[in-house]
């Protein structure tokens, strides 16, 4: 579909479906949402934020519409067989079942946000709002602006990383989901699914109080048809009591709460029941980012090893510098042979039919603490009583470690085995696959200025701005005339931060240092972004829904000192505060 | 408007995009360990400055787990390296060498440091290489040093 024809589309479907589809349903049985909560000092939101999460609303809303209309033209379904199976629709069923469910806004706490509001197609499934990945870096929740502490990491290719394992031959962590791995897969034996259940119940994202609420909303839902066609009839047949759609309408984290994590209180077999559909909530959206319409493998890399396309000659450069000088494959493992010498011919076939550019594993690679992060601000009590960081900038991201820790703001650890590693994990990160890194809407096709670009936030804290920027990271993070002992905003007079001056990383234990002083030039830099964009994919045939983005693109400067406007100064940091450093096994080194 | 959404998204979507892909992709197995690990460059002082000390040196690349572990015990007598500094780097399975870099902070200025080198596989199992010992001198304040390139 043409730009136009969206456009128009979304403006005949705004009318209609808000009164056919929002309207019935936009407002929770006992009220609106109070206030905005807003602690925020000037300038943290930007300030198009409220329209721009209209737009990605209107966006969700049609593709949830599309949605709709696939599982309306779905063939009737035909359980047969031994153990029973949904013969010929199964795979579509469940499928379209997960992407319904992806982009239901219904499922949130107050109705108005549905997890693809965080992760829309046109940016690889991650964050779809320029201005939040250029400033706040983490999504604001169903609750505004609640928000969360990362960037909103891409759906693409994550169901093929493995249940967290430490695998005792290597003597390392490899898979789970989310950058901090926390969503182990150790019940549902697989980590995408389990991810697929934690933003429903966070409280800065979707911000429902209990997993049963997600039930509640669904057993509510249109299409709870095919959730019964696919899951089994009855799946939803629970006797939720009456006071379900007022606690399923009051965000979790609420000091009514206390800490009661059930609070819609369901007899023993209802419960087992509301279980149960959690966790085929999760693997149907699992299933939906495992299709094609998520994960298809249509990059033109792929076409290249299916003989099908040629490199041009700065991405074959960009490719032997990939895996050779500036050696990113050790960790974004592409399944090639080994790297050529001059003269030679590189015969190798791929060791994996899709070479998914990780290695499942985590990570510290240095990065400076991002003072745009709206978690840092997020000090003071909202409408309903929760503080979501209460040490402000004495928090500090140790990543996998304070996961392994069951620490604040992480999630149980289900593993006791695993606690001793957390010292040698702090500060580590998931690995993500690079496929889709350079993903962007069709019209502003590219991540990097002077475009017309998209704006996106690169690594976990969202504090790189482009692919330029990226790879000139990893290429002089220990240069020692750019590395300098500053926050962000404080380089010193005469540098230029994210070009001349890295400040200072935010946890120094444990940082990789397989890069850091690669000696690339310039132009071999950008070689590898040109290399790092053939993994996007969209090449063979068009990426489903690239085309939805309605927003603006943004135009001008160059990719070197793409956002450095943003960039404001680090307050005065704190010590790393006890509730996060202070937790043994202590970190192997003081972290500031 | 509905039956035009309808029509519109089975043209596009249903039955050419809905299927499952190929199987999960596995963690590769380690790399065969190399029978005998030498230091081919270095160990020399990369860089320098009032905050930060990087030690780099490269060797064949020792196989083994995927994440090793490069390993500086320094000090400031040269019968006394008691301190330790170390850093994982990731093996490049493809590649022939393996450059170890490591990461010294907040050592005193205008100082002589003796130092010493090995390395390990992320389960503690040394590749069995160490360097005999070297020196470096830290910087002046706001000095900086810029040694060895990659």
């Amino acid at each position: 579909m043409n730009r136009r024809a969206l456009i128009a589309l979304l403006r005949m479907s705004a009318i209609v479906v808000f009164g056919l589809v929002v309207a019935p349903q936009a407002v929770p049985a006992e009220g609106s949402p109070p206030a905005a909560y807003n602690p925020y000092p000037p300038g943290i939101l930007p300030a198009d934020l409220q329209s721009e999460i209209d737009r990605v609303s209107r966006e969700v809303k049609f593709i949830f519409q599309q949605a709709l209309a696939e599982w309306r033209a779905l063939p009737p379904p035909n359980l047969t067989g031994q153990p029973p199976t949904l013969q010929g629709s199964g795979y579509d069923m469940v499928q379209t079942l997960g992407k319904l469910m992806n982009y239901d806004e219904n499922i949130s706490v107050f109705k108005n946000q549905a997890c693809a509001s965080c992760h829309m197609p046109y940016a690889g499934f991650s964050g779809p709002i320029p201005s939040v990945n250029l400033t706040m870096v983490a999504f604001p929740g169903s609750f505004h602006f609640r928000a969360g502490k990362r960037t909103a990491q891409r759906y693409t290719y994550s169901p093929w990383f493995p249940v967290l394992q430490f695998n005792e031959t290597q003597a390392l962590f490899f898979g789970g989901n989310f950058w901090d791995s926390r969503a182990t897969g150790y019940l549902l034996q697989n980590p995408d699914a389990e991810q697929a259940q934690h933003p429903p119940v966070d409280t800065q994202e979707m911000g429902a109080p209990d997993t049963a609420c997600i039930v509640f909303r669904l057993s509510q839902a249109e299409y709870r048809p095919l959730f019964e066609q696919v899951w089994g009839e009855g799946a939803l047949d629970i006797k939720f009591p009456p006071n379900t759609e007022k606690i399923c309408s009051t965000p979790g984290g609420a000091a009514v709460f206390g800490t009661d994590t059930t609070p819609v209180k369901l007899s023993p077999g209802d419960r087992l029941l509301a279980n149960r559909a959690f966790d085929n909530w999760g693997q149907s959206v699992d299933a939906f980012e495992k299709s094609k319409e998520v994960s298809p493998f249509t990059s033109k890399f792929d076409a290249v090893l299916a003989g099908k396309a040629t490199l041009t000659a700065d991405e074959t450069a960009g490719y032997n510098l990939f895996r050779g000088k500036a050696n990113c494959n050790s960790c974004h493992v592409d399944g090639r042979g080994t790297t050529l010498n001059r003269g030679q011919t590189d015969n190798s076939v791929t060791a994996t039919t899709n070479p998914l550019f990780t290695c499942f594993g985590s990570a510290n690679e240095g990065l400076p603490l991002n003072p745009r992060n709206a978690f840092y601000y997020q000090t003071k009590p909202d409408f309903f009583g929760f503080t979501p960081n209460p040490f402000g900038f004495g928090y500090r991201d140790l990543g996998l470690g304070t996961f392994l820790r069951s620490g604040f703001g992480s999630a149980p650890n289900p593993n006791a085995e695993w606690i001793p590693f957390a010292p040698t994990s702090d500060g580590q990160f998931q690995v993500s696959t690079a496929r889709n890194v350079a993903m962007a809407p069709t019209q502003c096709p590219t991540t990097e200025a002077p475009g017309p670009y998209f704006q996106k936030g690169f690594f976990h804290n969202g504090y790189i701005k482009s692919l330029k920027q990226l790879v000139h990271f990893y290429n002089t993070r220990d240069e020692p005339n750019f590395a300098f002992p500053v926050t962000s905003g404080h380089c010193p007079r005469g540098t230029v931060e994210r070009v001349t001056c890295w400040p200072m990383p935010e946890v120094r234990n444990n940082i990789d240092m397989t890069t850091g002083k690669l000696g690339l030039t310039d132009r071999e830099e950008n070689q590898i972004v040109a290399f790092l964009q053939t993994l996007t994919d969209g090449f063979t045939k068009p990426y489903p829904n690239r085309d939805t983005f309605t927003g603006m693109c943004m135009s001008g400067g160059t990719a070197a000192t793409q956002g450095n406007e943003s960039i404001i100064p680090t307050p005065p940091l704190p010590p790393c505060v006890s509730a996060i450093c202070g937790v043994a096994p202590f970190p192997t080194m003081p972290i500031p | 408007m509905n039956g035009l959404l309808q029509t519109l998204a089975i043209t596009t979507t249903v039955g050419s995009l809905l299927s499952f892909q190929p199987a999960a992709a596995q963690v590769l197995p380690p790399a065969k360990k190399a029978e005998r690990v030498e230091i081919s460059r270095g160990p020399e002082l990369e860089s320098a400055t009032n905050h930060l000390t990087i030690i780099r040196w490269t060797t064949n690349n020792p196989g083994g787990s995927d994440v090793h572990y490069g390993i500086v015990h320094y000090g400031t007598d040269p019968k006394d390296l008691s301190q330790t500094a170390k850093n994982p780097i990731r093996l490049n399975q493809g590649h022939a060498s393996t450059t170890f870099r490591v990461r010294i902070y907040d050592l005193k200025p205008r100082t002589t440091y003796y130092y010493t080198v090995t390395s390990e596989e992320s389960n503690g199992t040394s590749d069995g290489v160490k360097s005999t010992v070297r020196t470096f001198t830290t910087p002046a304040p706001g000095e900086i040093i810029v040694g060895a390139r990659p």
